[in-house]
């Protein structure tokens, strides 16, 4: 199980790192963090290339959640812009 | 419930969903509320990976292992065979990939035939002595996991042998492979298993060095025998060598 610890520890300190530097430059809005977790989600779990491919279909398939979320927090925002 | 990353992602996951909200609204603490979202997806990823682990545990999957490589050890040591396993390609051996142990001492590499049947014992070459043992190894069983069959540069063996050790068996870190001429060499970082002084293991090679031989053999269409395999340095060397 020692590939499935590394990405989980490695998420966790992706994850972490982003809001910690985030909330270091004094970033208040919440869609910011998210976009920018997602980001990191998306581009750790893409690195795990030899994951089984059970393990991949279960990822890619939180992946598509977290994707369609980001699209449309992305599209409120330039909503928001464009007002 | 005793699959821990199901534990891990659903601590993680309502932990995140109950506290966002708390931080957001009572506390006004955006950094706070991110962390607590952070906490959901890394809990629905913990999630997510747990119904993907095998049911089967690994104590049974050692004894499943254990029990074949002995009736294979016994089958060899009583015909008194201290040969070198040959990895065939599927292509050899009626499309199912098995390694032959040739019986006689002195055996012409050469003589191998391009189809061989596909029986227990299987004549190979021209010559009525040219008999060997045809046996199903870790290797040969492992070569259906692979999506596709790699092909033969160093790279796609590479990608093949640790998306099976890594990915798939969980068994090591890394893979290393290096072609020059007739050699192949196959560097492991982090094995979790070795080799054993056993008869098993000598004829037909450890778990990791028949999926190496497999693998390459599949990927250059061509047989395979195993060299050598040590262990230096938290790094598994296997070497190959390629016959045609």
């Amino acid at each position: 199980m020692r590939i499935y610890n590394r990405l989980i520890i490695s998420l966790a300190i992706a994850l972490s790192s982003v809001n910690v530097f985030l909330a270091f430059l004094g970033q208040a809005d919440i869609s910011v963090y998210f976009i920018v977790n997602a980001i990191a989600y998306l581009i750790i779990t893409l690195l795990f290339v030899y994951l089984n491919p059970k393990a991949k279909f279960a990822l890619n398939s939180l992946s598509s959640i977290i994707f369609v979320v980001f699209l449309v927090v992305v599209t409120m925002e330039v909503i928001e812009i464009l007002k | 419930m005793k699959n821990p990353y199901k534990i891990l992602g659903i601590i993680l996951s309502i932990a995140g969903a109950v506290l966002a909200p708390v931080f957001y609204f009572f506390f006004l603490s955006t950094p706070l509320t991110a962390v607590a979202l952070s906490s959901v997806i890394l809990g629905l990823a913990s999630f997510f990976l747990s119904n993907t682990r095998p049911n089967i545990s690994p104590e049974a999957c050692q004894i499943l292992l254990k029990t074949g490589m002995e009736n294979t050890a016994a089958l060899l040591e009583e015909i008194g065979i201290r040969n070198k396993a040959i990895y065939l390609p599927a292509g050899m051996r009626n499309g199912y990939p098995q390694a032959i142990v040739p019986i006689r001492d002195d055996y012409n590499i050469g003589n191998i035939k391009d189809k061989l049947s596909g029986r227990l014992i299987v004549r190979y070459g021209p010559d009525a002595n040219d008999m060997a043992i045809a046996v199903t190894t870790p290797g040969s069983i492992n070569l259906e996991m692979l999506e596709n069959i790699p092909g033969p540069t160093a790279y796609e063996i590479e990608s093949a042998i640790s998306y099976i050790l890594t990915g798939v068996l969980d068994i090591a870190n890394g893979v290393k492979v290096n072609i020059t001429d007739s050699r192949i060499n196959v560097e492991i970082r982090n094995a979790k298993m070795g080799y054993e002084e056993i008869w098993y293991y000598y004829c037909l090679g450890s778990p990791l060095a028949s999926i190496a031989a497999a693998v390459s053999s599949e990927a250059l269409q061509k047989p395979i025998r195993i060299l050598e395999e040590q262990e230096q340095a938290g790094k598994y060397r296997i070497v190959l060598e390629v016959l045609s």
